[in-house]
């Protein structure tokens, strides 16, 4: 009565429930998941209430666990990372308890996708393409440096002000050429084999042999199983492709007829580029007949021997395989060939072959760019490195100067060499040589690159902590001048964002390299990095304190 | 380049200069200058190049040059310069063109034109001519083509707008660009390029297969079908003789009346009607009346006959005979008691009787015109031919399919006129080294004979010789270990680390195509191929030419994307001939093997005994000659001009050996060191790595200037010039 009670509670919340699923455990605890119109919740047993609930909008996909395994398991992983795993425990049915749950789902989740929070889709879609900002993100956020608000406070705002148009025209991925040399096969121990295919695979398959797809959507699930077709799949001679005769009853076997039919097309489609079209290519007349080895009697398919033509069908093949490789690349967009190229439009010179006629050198051309004055630096390295800033604690005054140097004059004038004190000529000479290159006081100060002392993993991880400080620098330096309450209170939030991740980032490398016996201070950079930051910060808080007082 | 000028005034030349450093244009202007100076004695450039977008790439940079000069004068000049190609390429008509092979637009194009299809228009308005050429000759004849430059589209657009047929838009033009064939081969050159003058330079270009073109266009192969479709035409020609003596016997006596009294000139005028020519060379025709035995066209119907069927008799051997000319005839005349000189006039009469007949499908009579152009061939000529007729395939000896191969073998027979006509000639190509052999098999006295190298402000080709694999196995495609496993593994690794740090496109060269197919099956089963596709996508060129456009534009359209793709293709090939790979098209090439001809040919065991004979070549030295023009001439193809840059494999130990080495370009081997001749696998790919980074860096104008870039102060400064007179000096 308890349960019902708490039930109608929740329904008064209009919430319809779509499917109830009893006995799942969720963290060895026994209970039950509720499959509601917008967000799957998951109970424990004689609890009122549910200690776990998902928006189906949060929840970026779900896993199951492979057939055959004992626990039958499903796992809902979420847009923040997180993830859920229920196990059903009910003995008899837990199989088809999960189908049922993973069916519904599969229903559900791809309508709430698209109402999904546009900006947790945009947010994840800017992780996934740019893994620095990912690596960043985990350092940050992850580990919980700063929160992921602080982390996208000032991201997004670069999100639109961009063009939007240049996301949703995403460059589409192409296929790997070798995408069925991937799928090793494997000896399962009792003389049979098996193939890893994983939806990647499954979707280049498809984008390159339509025909297999349409042959998928034919057969699947009405005739076959998909297990039975891809077993098929590879079973069949269409997959071996060094064999030419194709079974009748083998259903790939119209497949390699289109393959052929689609090679011929091409080809007979011919080439749009003249430069490159074999048969145009030479203007000679002599007929057959003429020419000394004028009968090529082997291209004929009657007297090739089996092993030959073998051979053919594989290059066949690889030809095809290539060429719809490449146009499943690049199918979207210039599929049209719309630059009148072909043979019987030729009314306006192909414009290919005209570039291709009439290139030039670069070079030979004559340049009429207006003469620029060329820069002219008398110090380049001033140039380089720019004005350099006054520092308030090191400013000398005039008077200081002119005192120094008047100073410095004064001692220059009672200098006297003392010459019965300088070294002797053979230890100046053991000297020197003890301090130029090579020598043995030079030998610490010789410039090894980084990048030869370091391991790379440990490099790996100082850039990572480079680009860290330098995200949180960035949002701490970006606080001043700090003129508002609000970004008062920001400093003083990075302030200590920078000595947490001074604490639990950059600690634990520096001992980690102390371990290692890496004797070059790699970190004191970063170091210095910081300091900088804390001791602005301390001038602006004596200042800040200086003026309330 | 002042080798030039002397050449000019009396005698013939041979060149080689790399492509791309300015071969074409240097050519071109010195003759242009000479010919401007001095027009009486220079009156036309002949250009003869081997592919049509050569061609047309020729007759750009005459455009170029065309207009430095009106711009540096500031007056118009009055040059005609224009690109000629067969009518497949050159016609408009709506219909004819849009045919894909130039026999069968010939075909159309004829009859559409010839002078007795006119005549019927004339009668009877609905029957089809083309209005292209009406209108051409109806107004086009008399006005002249206004001075300037034409490429062939240009010629198309002249005619397309004018309404006339640009094929026959013919031609006083200071400047001729077309292929060699049209001067090279009789049956064309008769027609096109007959009334040239003496004082014109003929300029062969691309010009390292000549002798196979001679050779090319003296032969003739027949086999069983050509003969099959041969008594078809006979048969055709009887039942219109039949039919004809019906309707209009007048017509077929007018003829004999011609050949009576031989005036066979007297008819030819009309251009479109000159449909065939004769297959010998000019100046062996005979200037006689055609001989009686043949006059008649029933007589010569059944001369035709007794011929073929003599043919057919000696194509039912069982064994492989070689016999030369004379032989034939003496044979023919025992056997079925014909003479030699019936056989010579064999041609022309034919051709005589198509045109009485008014037979509107020429094309369809090709088997008939090849079987009395051979006759007339090997009735003409008794030294320099041989005649072959082997039952059987070798490779498969079980299938009967016999064919007579009647193939010349000394290509100076074909361009021996050429030499006698024209006061100079220029052979030219990237790749001729040796020099000296070819004014040996083309017999010829050059008064020049150079080869230059590229100046380079960087080294930008790479030749490696890799004669091991990571094993020490020793590399070679020579026939003992070629179908070794751990040859064919090496070679497979070794294109696979290239396809890893080359960027973008490699072309890979075979042997041949049977090799290819055998090491590609090999590299499959070994699982190579996939490694290769993790990398790069993978095409392979077949024998089939369209197929192999199609595989090219993809793998250009690969290497575009950035993709990248690797292209294994055949030394003597289509592509090794006639595609070049610029830039990201080619960033390497390797060459698997020497790529020697099929020796076990008998067609090239005659000729090589006849050169050992008749030129004191010996047999090894003309075989590796061959091999190494072609080796060049495939890593020739990545590199095309000074700011290209590749990478060139040759993956065999053999190419380490001096006398390989040697018949190398002198502006590749140049770049040959030492530490490069036996490299393995991955020392390869050490060397390759550095160079690729290396030239992948920013290459800008003001680096290569005063060395392969002068400006016009230093090219007149006095340092500059004492340079470059030490180089031509060397060379």
């Amino acid at each position: 009565v308890h349960f019902l009670f708490s039930f109608r509670a929740m329904a008064s919340l209009s919430e319809e429930v779509l499917l109830v699923v009893k006995k799942v455990r969720q963290r060895k605890q026994d209970g039950t998941l509720y499959l509601m119109a917008e967000r799957i919740a998951w109970g424990p047993e004689g609890k009122d209430r549910f200690t776990v609930s998902h928006l189906y909008a949060d929840i970026r996909c779900q896993k199951i666990s492979p057939d055959g395994k004992a626990k039958v398991q499903l796992q809902l992983v979420l847009h923040s990372g997180e993830s859920t795993t229920f196990h059903f425990a009910n003995e008899s049915t837990a199989l088809k308890d999960r189908e049922a749950a993973k069916e519904l789902l599969q229903q559900l989740l791809p309508k709430f996708k698209k109402k999904a929070n546009k900006e947790l889709e945009e947010k994840n879609r800017m992780l996934q393409e740019d893994p620095v900002l990912f690596q960043l993100y985990k350092d940050l956020v992850v580990s919980q440096v700063i929160s992921a608000e602080e982390f996208w406070a000032n991201r997004l705002g670069g999100v639109t002000n961009t063009d939007p148009a240049q996301y949703k025209y995403k460059q589409e991925v192409g296929i790997s050429g070798a995408f069925l040399a991937d799928i090793r096969p494997q000896t399962d121990g009792c003389n049979g084999l098996r193939y890893n295919l994983t939806a990647d695979i499954i979707e280049s398959i498809f984008r390159t042999y339509p025909a297999v797809k349409q042959k998928y959507n034919e057969n699947v699930p009405h005739n076959l199983t998909e297990k039975e077709f891809w077993t098929r799949f590879f079973q069949s001679h269409y997959f071996h492709r060094d064999r030419i005769n194709t079974g009748t009853q083998d259903i790939f076997s119209e497949c390699a007829k289109q393959d052929e039919k689609g090679l011929k097309s091409m080809v007979v489609q011919g080439v749009k580029n003249p430069l490159v079209d074999l048969l145009s290519l030479e203007d000679k007349t002599l007929d057959e007949g003429y020419g000394v080895c004028g009968a090529q009697p082997s291209t004929s398919n009657s007297n090739r021997t089996v092993k030959e033509s073998s051979n053919y069908a594989i290059i066949k093949r690889f030809n095809h395989h290539s060429a719809m490789v490449l146009a499943a690349g690049s199918r979207k967009g210039e599929t049209s060939s719309t630059d009148g190229n072909s043979r019987d439009s030729d009314f306006f010179q192909p414009p290919v072959k005209k570039v291709k006629l009439q290139e030039e050198y670069e070079d030979l051309q004559q340049e009429n760019r207006p003469k620029t004055v060329p820069l002219n630096l008398k110090k380049s390295d001033r140039y380089a490195h720019g004005p350099v800033p006054l520092q308030s604690q090191q400013y000398t005054t005039s008077q200081d100067i002119i005192n120094s140097v008047n100073y410095i004059q004064h001692e220059m004038a009672n200098y006297k060499p003392n010459l019965t004190q300088v070294l002797s000529s053979t230890v100046a000479t053991s000297a020197i040589s003890a301090l130029s290159p090579g020598g043995v006081l030079m030998q610490a100060g010789a410039q090894q690159a980084i990048n030869q002392m370091v391991p790379s993993e440990v490099q790996g991880e100082l850039k990572h902590l480079y680009v860290a400080a330098g995200e949180l620098l960035r949002h701490f330096w970006s606080c001043f001048p700090v003129n508002t309450p609000f970004l008062e209170e920001k400093v003083i939030k990075m302030k200590s964002n920078l000595e947490r991740f001074q604490l639990t980032k950059l600690r634990p490398f520096q001992e980690k390299i102390q371990r290692q016996y890496l004797s070059t201070n790699l970190t004191g950079h970063l170091e210095e990095m910081l300091q900088t930051a804390y001791n602005k910060f301390h001038i602006w808080q004596t200042r800040r304190m200086m003026r309330k007082t | 380049r002042d080798e030039l000028p002397r050449l000019l005034d009396d005698g013939h030349g041979v060149l080689e200069m790399p492509s791309g450093t300015g071969k074409t244009i240097s050519l071109l202007s010195l003759i242009v200058a000479y010919q401007r100076a001095f027009p009486l004695e220079v009156t036309k450039l002949i250009y003869c190049s081997r592919t049509v977008p050569e061609i047309e790439k020729v007759v750009e940079e005459l455009r170029k040059l065309m207009e430095f000069y009106s711009k540096q004068t500031r007056e118009s000049n009055n040059f005609l310069a224009l690109a000629l190609s067969s009518r497949r390429n050159l016609c408009i008509h709506p219909e004819v063109s849009s045919l894909r092979f130039g026999k069968e637009v010939d075909g159309k194009c004829h009859s559409l034109t010839a002078s007795y299809i006119r005549a019927q228009h004339h009668s009877n308005p609905s029957f089809p001519v083309c209005q292209f050429y009406e209108e051409f000759d109806a107004v086009g004849r008399q006005v002249p083509l206004p001075a300037g430059i034409y490429n062939l589209d240009d010629l198309k657009d002249f005619g397309r707008r004018k309404g006339w047929c640009p094929y026959y838009l013919i031609l006083h033009a200071n400047i001729v660009v077309y292929s060699y064939h049209y001067l090279l081969d009789p049956k064309i050159a008769d027609l096109v390029s007959k009334e040239l003058a003496k004082k014109s330079v003929v300029v062969f270009d691309e010009a390292h297969n000549i002798d196979n073109v001679c050779i090319d266009s003296m032969s003739v192969n027949i086999t069983r079908r050509t003969l099959d479709h041969c008594q078809n035409n006979v048969d055709t020609l009887h039942n219109t003789i039949h039919k004809i003596k019906e309707t209009d016997a007048a017509k077929l006596k007018e003829e004999y009346r011609r050949l009576v009294e031989g005036l066979k000139e007297a008819n030819v005028a009309r251009e479109t009607d000159v449909y065939l020519s004769n297959p010998v060379l000019p100046d062996e025709i005979l200037q006689e009346a055609v001989p009686g035995t043949i006059r008649t066209a029933e007589h010569f119907v059944g001369f035709l006959r007794r011929f073929l069927e003599y043919l057919k008799s000696r194509l039912r051997v069982q064994h492989v005979i070689q016999e030369s000319a004379p032989q034939f005839l003496k044979d023919i005349y025992d056997k079925v008691c014909i003479d030699r000189k019936p056989l010579r006039f064999c041609a022309e009469r034919l051709q005589s009787l198509l045109r009485t007949l008014e037979i509107t499908d020429i094309a369809d009579f090709s088997a008939a015109t090849l079987i009395s152009n051979f006759a007339t061939l090997v009735s003409t000529y008794s030294q320099g031919f041989t005649i072959i007729i082997e039952p059987f395939e070798d490779r498969t000896p079980t299938i009967a399919n016999p064919v007579l191969h009647f193939s010349c073998m000394d290509p100076s027979i074909a361009i021996k006129p050429v030499f006698q006509r024209f006061q100079s000639v220029i052979i030219t190509s990237g790749t001729l080294s040796p020099l000296d052999i070819y004014p040996r098999i083309l017999d010829f006295h050059p008064v020049t004979m150079a080869s230059f190298t590229m100046t380079l402000a960087r080294t930008c080709l790479c030749p490696l010789i890799v004669g091991r694999g990571n094993d020490q196995v020793a590399l070679s495609s020579k026939f003992e270990t070629r179908e070794d496993f751990a040859v064919i593994r090496n070679y497979g690794n070794l294109l696979m680390e290239m396809s890893a740090i080359v960027p973008d496109g490699i072309v890979a060269f075979f042997t041949s195509y049977v090799y290819m197919e055998n090491i590609v099956a090999s590299w499959y089963e070994q699982g190579i191929l996939e490694n290769i596709q993790r990398n790069k996508l993978i095409f392979i060129e077949t024998q089939d030419a369209a197929e192999t456009s199609m595989a090219l534009e993809k793998y250009q359209e690969a290497c575009e994307n950035g993709r990248g793709a690797i292209l294994l293709s055949v030394a003597r090939g289509k592509v090794s001939e006639g595609i070049d790979f610029v830039h990201h098209f080619g960033r390497a090439v390797i060459m698997f093997g020497v790529p020697y001809v099929y020796t076990q040919s008998r067609i090239l065991k005659a000729r090589l005994e006849y050169l050992r004979d008749q030129f004191q070549i010996r047999e090894n030295d003309f075989l590796t000659f061959d091999a190494m023009r072609h080796a060049a001439q495939c890593v020739g193809r990545a590199i095309r001009g000074k700011t290209d840059y590749g990478l060139m494999i040759f993956a065999d130990k053999r190419y380490a050996r001096a006398d390989k080495r040697g018949k190398l370009p002198r502006w590749i081997q140049e770049h040959i060191t030492d530490g490069s001749l036996n490299l393995t696998v991955d020392e390869a790919v050490q060397l390759s790595k550095h160079f690729l980074r290396q030239m992948a860096q920013p290459f800008r104008q003001e680096d290569q200037l005063g060395l392969s870039l002068l400006t016009l102060e230093q090219l007149e400064s006095e340092e500059m010039l004492q340079k470059i007179a030490q180089v031509a000096h060397q060379t």
